[in-house]
């Protein structure tokens, strides 16, 4: 990614920033469980809008900070992880000692 | 009637049927109108798709006469993927407002044209962000009217710990600002809600915070004024009167604004 940023760049940043706030306001015990699952949700949705459809990336940020917001709710203490989430984390391991 | 056969009618018998028709116990089939409804359709989960209009013709002589019944017709019989709120189909709820021949109302008060050749356009509540099909994201339209904290707030309970007694006088002052449903026409009819959503409290939200300002049980008269004293909360109002013209319960937002600023003016 080039050094200057769009509007729009900066806006999913500050969003994926923020939700990656939402682990440290956990329980310890779920706070790995957290970390894995928004950044397994970011990624997938990331990788499901391509950068030049404007209006859908403006969509999952909608829906992204509706979610976030309801994670941060102090009420809200775990989440669920998938099977789906701990290969894709398997994957992304192995990505890392490869290269 | 022509195509019934003709009964010859005894003269001088009593009957109750007060038709031929009625009579028979096959009923008479009413004639096919047959009418268009272009809806606004768009699917969240495939959000790189541009919105359509889908149509869909329906007869309406099997259909009851508002629009509201047409939808849940279509849904029923045509297309189950259709999305919309209803509940209560009388006006009381406020959940099927949506832009109906550019006009915001609820469809369970809209009746339908039954010009012939004429089609049906069907829209979302315009300027929100739309959910699905015709559900449009309320959320920061229910934030605002938190925001103006609607309920009585009165730290001083009355002497004999049972209720608040207000003069009938008193009373009448509210009467067209509590039958608000907040079906939110009003706010997504006004161009200054349009282009101010986030600040600009719009039209149905002013009305109810004049609704307790108004009220002479409510003690926190002056704090709720406070909270309107600036440039965007009350002020982007511009006496458009897009709220009134489309209000489906037949209220006046515009009025009660321009009672809140007549008494913002006196301070």
């Amino acid at each position: 990614m080039s050094a200057r940023r769009s509007g729009l760049q900066k806006e999913v940043l500050s969003l994926y920033r923020r939700a990656l706030r939402i682990p440290r306001t956990k329980p310890a015990p779920t706070r790995a469980k957290w970390d894995l699952m928004i950044r397994y949700t970011f990624r997938k949705n990331a990788a499901s809008a391509s950068p030049r459809a404007v209006s859908v990336i403006e969509h999952l940020l909608r829906t992204g900070t509706r979610q976030v917001s309801m994670y941060e709710d102090r009420s809200v203490t775990d989440c669920w992880v998938s099977t789906e989430m701990r290969q894709w984390a398997d994957t992304q391991q192995q990505r890392r000692t490869l290269s | 009637m022509s195509l019934l056969p003709r009964l010859p009618v005894p003269r001088f018998s009593r009957h109750f049927a007060s038709s031929a028709a009625r009579a028979l116990a096959t009923p008479v089939q009413k004639p096919v109108l047959n009418k268009e409804f272009k809806i606004y359709r768009w699917n969240p989960d495939e959000p790189a798709k541009k919105p359509t209009l889908q149509s869909y013709t329906i007869d309406l002589n099997q259909t009851g006469p508002m629009i509201l019944d047409a939808l849940i017709k279509i849904k029923n019989e045509i297309d189950p993927t259709l999305t919309f709120r209803r509940s209560c189909r009388e006006g009381i709820c406020g959940s099927c407002a949506m832009n109906i021949d550019g006009q915001n109302t609820l469809a369970c008060l809209c009746r339908i044209d039954r010009k012939e050749g004429k089609d049906s356009k069907i829209y979302p509540l315009p300027h929100m962000y739309v959910v699905k099909d015709l559900v449009p994201d309320l959320t920061q339209f229910y934030k605002q009217y938190k925001s103006i904290k609607p309920y009585l707030q009165n730290p001083n309970p009355p002497a004999d710990g049972k209720e608040f007694l207000q003069s009938p006088e008193d009373r009448k002052k509210l009467d067209g600002m509590y039958e608000c449903i907040l079906c939110a026409c009003c706010s997504t009819s006004c161009p200054s809600y349009w282009w101010n959503q986030d600040e600009y409290l719009g039209p149905a939200t002013l009305m109810q915070a004049y609704r307790w300002i108004a009220d002479s049980r409510d003690s926190h008269t002056a704090e709720r004024r406070e909270v309107l004293q600036n440039e965007m909360s009350l002020y982007r109002c511009h006496t458009i009167f897009n709220c009134t013209r489309t209000c489906p319960k037949g209220l006046n937002p515009a009025q009660a604004i321009a009672k809140i600023k007549i008494e913002l003016a006196a301070e």
